[in-house]
């Protein structure tokens, strides 16, 4: 199963995620942003950083735009970019994590924001599963 | 899904759905189109998400579509909602994430003859002065609650610092400077990303591009703007940058609770509100107004730099290379107005996301110099195609709560754009139109692509022959400079 795929949106950019457990559906989530916001041509990992993040929501999906948010945050201010997070704490409404990435001098996509366009978390017989739309 | 079942024509550009076409409707949606452009916007989900938009408490008269209506998230773009004060909501979604993403016309006295045989050299002083790109810092270094300053005064800042001039602030919707803005209400995270690109372009469908006045239709208010055919004018398409996506960003998160706290139920998340006399819809209102005071100041500032390149560019080579300002005016916003409905004149917060202000003749919020034909409208076509100059009229004021389109809207999306058009040749081929190209990104060029947008002339047709908006010139760029 792959962790997410780009889909087709008329004026934005959007996500397909899909994870195990909510764990796994923020860090594929990231791991897809990442994507988004980086040239797999460059390698974001040689100068390499550690990120510790704490973001608290109310539900799984404000979870998940908290989440996200702060990552288009730091790729706008200093240009980083997470390819690795280790998960150390999750639950439906908090996450606590460490990003290892590092940081683009050019990013791919100019993402303004995540948006809660038609945002649901579903269960499928595999896991978890939603349709992310980035407005670039 | 909205299907042409329930598209009643009400009139030659204007198309009507019922208010019992869906039960938590409250007022009618209106598009105004034509059957080719119908036929497009209901092959995405633009149409329906207008009819969401008609939920939504205090929305009064109709839900309007304008004709480069496309798919957005939560509101379509294209989109024009007003809901009645006190207790109407505010959506930070019915605004979008670039809070006052529009456009400044700049007029000179120079002729295109004139400027051809330094259009390089012009093309290339604009590109260096003007910071573009993702996320790219500007020239201008803030000082300790200088940004605070920006957000509350806007133009006026620009004004205090040499960036501006009175005959700007005149001529820039509210004066360049809405009132009520708080910076307080302007997170810590906007404000970081918004520091150091005061001045700067930014990437995506932002641009500035050199044009010639190629027809008149309108020589009286042609000539009041001070256009005329063979003249060289700058458009420049931004808005509030990072600062006002964060802006967006906080309050749509902040909303997903005032929803549920005064039980506003809603078919899209991206919908979220709050009641405009509420603590909530205040600090909304007080936070976009700021980042629309950042946004004027950034075109302020930008229009600063284009000055510089020209007087760098063709001092000494042309008789007068002054560039002075004609109208600068948003497309993403909520104000409040007065407007007339049924009969009553009420006041309402006008949300026109995607969509411009178009105030008739004899409007108090119209410059004086203009004030007798009606506010300037500025279209901008895709890129590579004919941008407008369009004025407000009367008819506006009593159908679209003075409101039109706002250039030629998305048919197309970036990634199939990409798939069809690589930026290289798209380059090549505007260059062959003698199109001069300074772009920092091929593959952002490539998703800008002419194909990816309607026809631009077609959307102004229907604004015109609604008597929304009329035409008043056409210009065709010579020039494209963008992130």
């Amino acid at each position: 199963m792959i962790g997410f795929e780009e889909v087709e949106h008329t004026a934005d950019v959007a996500l397909r995620v899909r994870g195990r457990d909510l764990s796994d559906l923020l860090v594929n989530a990231a791991l897809g942003l990442t994507t988004l916001l980086a040239d797999q041509t460059d390698s974001p990992g040689q100068a390499t950083q550690e990120r510790q993040v704490e973001v608290e929501a109310f539900d799984p999906e404000s979870l998940l735009v908290s989440w996200l948010s702060e990552l288009i945050f730091w790729a706008e201010k200093d240009g980083f970019v997470c390819n690795k997070v280790e998960v150390y704490d999750v639950s439906p409404t908090r996450l606590k994590a460490v990003c290892v990435g590092g940081f683009v001098s050019e990013l791919r996509h100019h993402i303004k924001a995540v948006t809660y366009h038609n945002l649901k978390i579903i269960q499928t017989d595999q896991g978890l599963e939603t349709i992310v739309v980035f407005d670039v | 899904m909205v299907d042409s079942q329930a598209i009643k024509r009400v009139d030659k550009y204007v198309y009507e759905i019922d208010s019992s076409f869906r039960e938590d409707m409250r007022v009618p949606a209106r598009l105004y189109t034509d059957a080719e452009l119908l036929e497009h916007a209901l092959g995405d989900a633009s149409v329906d998400q207008l009819v969401n938009t008609a939920t939504l408490p205090g929305v009064v008269k109709y839900v309007l579509a304008m004709p480069d209506i496309h798919q957005g998230y939560g509101f379509p773009i294209g989109g024009v909602v007003a809901t009645q004060l006190p207790d109407g909501i505010i959506s930070p979604g019915g605004v979008g994430y670039d809070i006052n993403c529009g456009v400044r016309l700049l007029g000179t006295h120079l002729s295109e003859e004139e400027v051809k045989p330094y259009l390089d050299d012009l093309a290339t002083a604009i590109y260096k002065n003007c910071p573009s790109g993702v996320g790219k810092g500007g020239e201008i270094k803030l000082k300790t609650g200088e940004l605070d300053r920006v957000l509350e005064e806007g133009s006026r800042w620009a004004k205090a610092r040499g960036f501006a001039t009175d005959e700007d602030l005149e001529r820039t919707e509210a004066g360049g400077c809405l009132e009520g803005a708080d910076a307080a209400t302007v997170s810590a995270k906007a404000k970081e990303r918004g520091h150091d690109q005061v001045g700067t372009l930014g990437a995506g469908n932002h641009f500035i591009e050199l044009d010639v006045v190629r027809d008149i239709y309108d020589e009286e208010a042609a000539q009041r703007y001070g256009l005329f055919v063979g003249q060289i004018a700058v458009q420049i398409h931004c808005g509030s940058r990072g600062l006002g996506h964060q802006v967006c960003t906080d309050y749509v998160q902040r909303f997903q609770q005032t929803v549920q706290r005064y039980g506003i139920r809603l078919p899209d998340r991206e919908l979220v509100c709050a009641p405009l006399n509420s603590a909530d819809g205040q600090a909304y209102l007080a936070a976009m107004k700021a980042a629309a005071n950042y946004a004027f100041a950034n075109r302020q500032v930008l229009a600063h730099h284009v000055r510089h390149a020209f007087v760098e560019a063709l001092s000494g080579k042309v008789r007068n290379p002054h560039v002075f300002q004609i109208y600068d005016v948003g497309h993403n916003m909520a104000k409040i107005e007065q407007h007339e409905v049924d009969g009553k004149r009420i006041t309402v917060c006008v949300h026109r996301k995607g969509a411009t202000r178009a105030f008739g003749p004899h409007h108090p919020d119209v410059p004086s110099a203009y004030r007798d034909v009606g506010q300037p409208v500025l279209v901008p076509g895709s890129m590579g195609t004919a941008s407008w100059v369009l004025r407000g009229t009367e008819e506006a004021m009593r159908q679209t709560f003075g409101s039109t389109c706002h250039g030629a809207g998305r048919a197309m999306s970036r990634t199939q754009a990409k798939k069809k058009v690589w930026g290289g040749e798209l380059r090549e081929q505007l260059e062959g139109q003698g199109i001069r190209v300074r772009a920092g990104s091929m593959s952002g060029l490539a998703e800008e692509a002419p194909s990816a947008y309607k026809d631009v002339d077609r959307v102004v047709e229907v604004m015109h022959g609604s008597g929304i908006a009329t035409k008043v010139a056409r210009l065709v760029p010579i020039a494209i400079i963008k992130g």
